[in-house]
């Protein structure tokens, strides 16, 4: 079986160095290799998990962790590694199920006709020259949250991942409403100064 | 090059999947036109694969992964073609981000079957598209250099120009800018006089006419 193969791999996420995503999701899309899917899983499916908890799905959660996973094995194909790194393109896509998913559950989605794959839009074709810079970006934008005052990183955590209202935030760390919308506008306007100035 | 873009909150809450439907359609509509909220939304997009990576995992079955291939391909096996993702259709703007609208529009903006609401403005509704209470979702179009009776909103509007441009009390707006505006704005919006308007329009609840207008309130067309 090909499971060893897949265990040590996932054993190299220790390290500081991921592993090479994108050339074992290109495995997935080439030769349907299920020890890389599940070298991919097995770092992936408990921070979607962990996603979706914050994001208050609680019986849920492991179904939101297979429409993504499930999505993951069959879309293989179209990730561009141009475009995005494996941790964006899975974050966008797990997005977007959240977001079909409350649909589902909330029975809107015989009422909303419109797809969330037209609202939120994954690209999938490369064409722009800029794209070329987005994997040295995304290592920037890491650096440009670590480089966020803590205060201001947890406001953001809270409101873009835990999908919190800023009022929920203020009561959650016992601070005014307008302290939170400082520290958030405050980060935002950082990762803007940091992004752009990283673009010209 | 669009000049009135949605705020970095917006963007931000539009990357993280947290704005409602309706907000999130005049948002794309606008990334359609403009290549610096593209950009920008494409590192808040990094930012939450950033964030994905630093969260702390919760623990998984072990047998989920079993569970996971065995129904993958028991569904390979039985329905391959069906369950893809949606094709996207060929039509593709050479920005690489498509008119969300595309696919549910009858024919293109010039030959769609406008409903006439008064000499100069005609709309096509398409509240059915996102079918929201409390929501309302139309294209407008304004003839060139008519005026909007004076409004105010007893809600949000979000406007994104498609084609033309108008002006109003707080400024002049152009092909792909988003425009917001709450209940305190009190704005009668004037198309440019070269070429005639369409907006997208999404209103959080139904426009008021102020002025002489407000006999029209009672009518305003409102599902």
């Amino acid at each position: 079986m090909t499971t060893k193969k897949a265990l040590s791999m996932n054993d190299s996420t220790a390290a500081t160095d991921a592993p090479e995503w994108g050339a074992l999701l290109a495995r997935v899309a080439e030769h349907d290799d299920k020890a890389a899917f599940r070298a991919i899983y097995q770092h992936f499916a408990p921070r979607i998990k962990a996603y979706a908890i914050n994001q208050g799905f609680s019986q849920h959660a492991e179904v939101l962790v297979q429409e993504v996973m499930t999505n993951v094995w069959r879309n293989a194909d179209k990730y561009t590694e141009s475009l995005a790194s494996v941790s964006t393109w899975i974050f966008t896509i797990t997005r977007n199920q959240r977001i079909d998913l409350l649909r589902k559950l909330n029975r809107s989605r015989a009422e909303i006709v419109i797809e969330t794959e037209d609202l939120w839009q994954i690209p999938t074709e490369d064409t722009t020259i800029f794209s070329i810079q987005n994997l040295s970006t995304e290592k920037f934008v890491q650096a440009a949250v670590d480089k966020l005052p803590e205060e201001q990183m947890i406001a953001l955590r809270k409101v873009y991942y835990e999908g919190k209202t800023h009022e929920e935030v203020a009561e959650e760390l016992n601070i005014p409403l307008g302290t939170v919308k400082g520290r958030l506008r405050l980060s935002l306007q950082k990762l803007r100064v940091m992004f752009e100035a990283k673009e010209i | 090059m669009s000049a009135h873009h949605p705020d970095d909150m917006s963007l931000m809450n539009y990357a993280a999947g947290s704005c409602s439907i309706p907000e999130s359609l005049v948002i794309a509509m606008h990334l359609c036109f403009c290549h610096d909220c593209r950009q920008h939304v494409k590192n808040l997009n990094h930012l939450g694969g950033a964030l994905l990576e630093t969260i702390k995992p919760a623990s998984i079955d072990d047998d989920a992964f079993e569970t996971l291939v065995a129904s993958l391909e028991s569904h390979d096996h039985n329905a391959n073609a069906e369950v893809k993702m949606n094709p996207i259709p060929a039509e593709r703007a050479p920005c690489n981000f498509i008119n969300p609208l595309l696919r549910y529009l009858p024919t293109s903006l010039a030959d769609l079957p406008w409903q006439r609401q008064t000499k100069e403005i005609s709309k096509f509704d398409l509240t059915s598209l996102i079918n929201i209470k409390g929501f309302q979702v139309a294209l407008q179009k304004i003839k060139a250099g008519a005026k909007v009776p004076k409004h105010t909103h007893r809600g949000l509007e979000y406007t994104v120009i498609l084609s033309g441009g108008f002006s109003d009390e707080l400024g002049v707006y152009h092909e792909g800018d988003f425009i917001a505006r709450d209940a305190t704005h009190r704005h009668s919006p004037t198309a440019l006089q070269n070429e005639d308007c369409i907006c997208l329009t999404v209103l959080s609840a139904p426009l008021k006419f102020t002025g002489w207008h407000r006999v029209f309130n009672p009518f305003i067309s409102w599902r």
